[in-house]
C-alpha cells in the first residue's frame, strides 16, 4: 500500500499541471499583497467607514494577519477548483491514458487503489494548504508586520489581539484542510464515473460554484437546504476569527464535512468495485 | 404667632443661603482652576469598549493627555480605538471653556452622596459643546458626573470614581455612555459563516447606546509631554 502511495505521489508531482495550483495560489497572493501595498489604506478606509465615523483607529491596521485573511477570503472559490485539478484526474486520468486496466492487473484490490488515490489527493491538498499558509500568512507578516486584527462581519466589528491570532490561523488552516478533503473525495467519486479527466474537473467546479451561490443567497427558498450543503460548512474556518469562537457550530460543520467525505469515499469504492473497466 | 412664623421663614432662608455659601459661578470657577493644575499626564490604562456591534477585548495601553485637548492612547504595537477627536475622554473636555453662563440647579442625592448640580451654557455658540450638566461633590470639590450635549456627537454621559489621585482631581475609573450609530455591511462582501450568524442573538440595530470604561492604573502628572507624541500615527 505504501509502495503504491509512493508511486501515486510520484505520478502526481511529476505532472507539470500539479504545480499550476501552487503557481495560481502564489500569483493571487502576490496580486493581493501588491494591491494592499499600493492602495491598502484606501481599501481599509472604505471598509471601516461605518466605524471610523465615531471612532479613531490608530496603529498598523493593514498588518500581515489582516492581509492573510483577505487572501483566504479571496481564495475561497479558487482552492476547491485547484484541488479538482488533481483529484478529478486521479481515476479518470488513468482510464483516459489506458493504464487503469494495467494497474488493476497487479495484486492490488480496487478498494486499495481508490484509497491510495484518495491519500495521494489528500497529501497534495495538505501541501497546497501549507504552501498557502507560507505565502498568504508568513509572507504577509514579513511584508506588513504584526498587529491586532480587525475582522468585519456584516453586523459586527471584531478586534483580535495580536497574541491571540496565530492559533486561530492554525485551526483555520486545519479546518480548510478538512473542507478541501471533502472536495477531493467528491472529485475522486466523479473521476470514477468518467474516462477522461476534463469531465470530473469541470463537474467539480460546477458543483462548487452552484452550491456556493446557493449557500450565500439570502432567500427563504434556500434556507431549508443550506444546512445540508457542504459549501455552507466549508467556510467554517471563519468561525475561528469570531469572538467568542462558536465551537459548537464549527464542530457541527466539521462533522458534516467528515460525513460528506466518508459518503463520497464509500460511494467511490462501491461504484469502482463494480465498474466495468474497459481501458 | 405671625412673628414666630416670619422668624422661622427668615431663619430657613438664611440657613439655606449659608449652606450654599459658594455660588454656582464661584463653584464652577474653583473646579476649573483645580482641573487646570494638571497640565499633562501619562497614564497606564485598561479600556473596555461595550458597544453592541463591537467585540473588543480589554485594551491595555498608555494614555497621553496634554491640556487643553490633546489625547492619545498608545498600545505598544497594537491598535488603539478612541472616540472621535472632537470629544476627548477627560472631564475638562466635557466642560465648556471660555465664557459661560452657570445655572445652579440645587442639590440632589445620588447613591447616598449629596451633589450640587450645575448647568453650564457656553457663550460661544459655535463650539462643540452646546450644554453641560455637572454633578459636584462640594466636600471634595470633585466632578463626579457630567452630561454633555454636543453639536455632532449626541449626548455623552460620564461617571467618575476617584481614588489615589484625588488631590489632582484625576479619576481612577471613568465610565462614558455614548450614542452609537448603526453598523451594517453587505453580507455579499463579508461572506459571513452562516452557522455562526444563525447562533448570534439578533439585536435591534438602531439608536444603540454604548459604554466606554477606562480604568487608570497609574498616573505620571505634569512631567511635560512633547507635542510630537500626539502627532505620531
Amino acid at each position: 500500500m505504501i509502495q503504491l502511495l509512493r508511486i501515486e505521489l510520484y505520478k502526481i508531482f511529476k505532472r507539470p499541471r500539479t504545480y499550476i495550483s501552487f503557481a495560481i495560489v502564489t500569483a493571487i497572493s502576490f496580486i493581493i499583497q501588491l494591491a494592499m501595498i499600493s492602495d491598502g489604506k484606501s481599501f481599509i478606509a472604505f471598509a471601516l467607514q461605518g466605524v471610523s465615523e465615531q471612532f479613531d483607529i490608530h496603529g498598523n491596521v493593514l498588518n500581515g494577519y489582516l492581509i492573510a485573511y483577505i487572501i483566504l477570503q479571496s481564495l475561497l472559490m479558487q482552492i476547491p477548483l485547484l484541488i479538482a485539478l488533481v483529484a478529478g484526474d486521479s481515476l479518470a486520468g488513468e482510464a483516459g491514458m489506458g493504464t487503469l486496466r494495467l494497474l488493476l492487473s497487479k495484486p492490488v484490490s480496487r478498494m486499495q487503489l481508490v484509497l491510495v488515490k484518495f491519500m495521494g489527493s489528500f497529501i497534495y491538498t495538505l501541501l497546497l494548504i501549507i504552501w498557502l499558509a507560507i505565502i498568504a500568512l508568513f509572507l504577509s507578516l514579513l511584508l506588513f508586520g504584526q498587529g491586532d486584527m480587525i475582522n468585519l462581519k456584516s453586523d459586527a466589528f471584531i478586534l483580535l489581539l495580536k497574541d491571540d491570532i496565530m492559533w486561530r490561523y492554525a485551526a483555520a488552516f486545519a479546518f480548510a484542510m478538512l473542507a478541501m478533503t471533502t472536495i477531493a473525495s467528491m472529485s475522486i467519486l466523479l473521476s470514477a464515473f468518467a474516462d477522461n479527466s476534463i469531465g470530473p474537473i469541470m463537474t467539480t467546479m460546477g458543483i462548487v460554484v452552484v452550491l456556493t451561490i446557493l449557500s450565500n443567497l439570502e432567500l427563504p427558498l434556500f434556507s431549508l437546504v443550506k444546512p445540508y450543503l457542504f459549501t455552507t460548512h466549508m467556510i467554517g474556518w471563519k468561525g475561528f476569527f469570531d469572538d467568542p469562537v462558536p465551537y459548537a457550530a464549527i464542530g457541527r460543520s466539521a462533522l458534516v464535512l467528515v460525513a460528506y467525505t466518508l459518503i463520497f469515499l464509500t460511494a467511490t469504492i462501491l461504484y469502482f468495485n463494480r465498474k466495468d473497466i474497459k481501458s | 404667632m405671625r412673628k414666630f412664623g416670619a422668624i422661622a421663614v427668615a431663619i430657613f432662608c438664611l440657613s439655606s443661603f449659608a449652606a450654599r455659601a459658594v455660588s454656582g459661578d464661584q463653584l464652577f470657577d474653583l473646579l476649573r482652576k483645580k482641573m487646570l493644575t494638571v497640565k499633562d499626564y501619562t497614564a497606564e490604562v485598561k479600556m473596555k469598549i461595550n458597544v453592541s456591534y463591537m467585540r473588543i477585548p480589554t485594551l491595555a495601553g498608555t494614555l497621553y493627555f496634554k491640556s487643553p485637548d490633546k489625547m492619545k492612547l498608545e498600545r505598544h504595537g497594537g491598535l488603539s480605538i478612541m472616540l472621535k477627536k472632537n470629544i476627548n475622554l477627560t472631564v475638562s473636555n466635557m466642560i465648556p471653556t471660555g465664557s459661560v453662563t452657570v445655572l445652579d440647579m440645587g442639590n440632589v442625592t445620588i447613591d447616598g452622596q449629596n451633589l450640587r448640580v450645575l448647568k453650564i451654557i457656553p457663550e460661544d455658540d459655535q463650539g462643540q459643546i452646546i450644554l453641560a450638566k455637572i454633578w459636584v461633590d462640594e466636600n471634595s470639590m470633585l466632578v463626579v458626573r457630567t452630561e454633555t450635549t454636543t453639536r455632532n456627537d449626541g449626548t455623552i454621559k460620564m461617571a467618575l470614581r476617584y481614588g489615589k489621585y484625588i488631590s489632582y482631581a484625576l479619576p481612577d475609573k471613568v465610565t462614558i455612555d455614548v450614542d452609537v450609530k448603526d453598523f451594517k455591511l453587505p453580507k455579499g462582501v463579508t461572506m459571513d459563516y452562516n452557522e455562526v450568524r444563525d447562533e448570534t442573538p439578533k439585536k435591534e440595530t438602531k439608536n444603540r447606546k454604548g459604554t466606554i470604561q477606562l480604568n487608570y492604573i497609574s498616573y505620571q502628572i505634569n512631567t511635560g509631554i512633547d507635542d510630537k507624541v500626539f502627532s505620531k500615527k
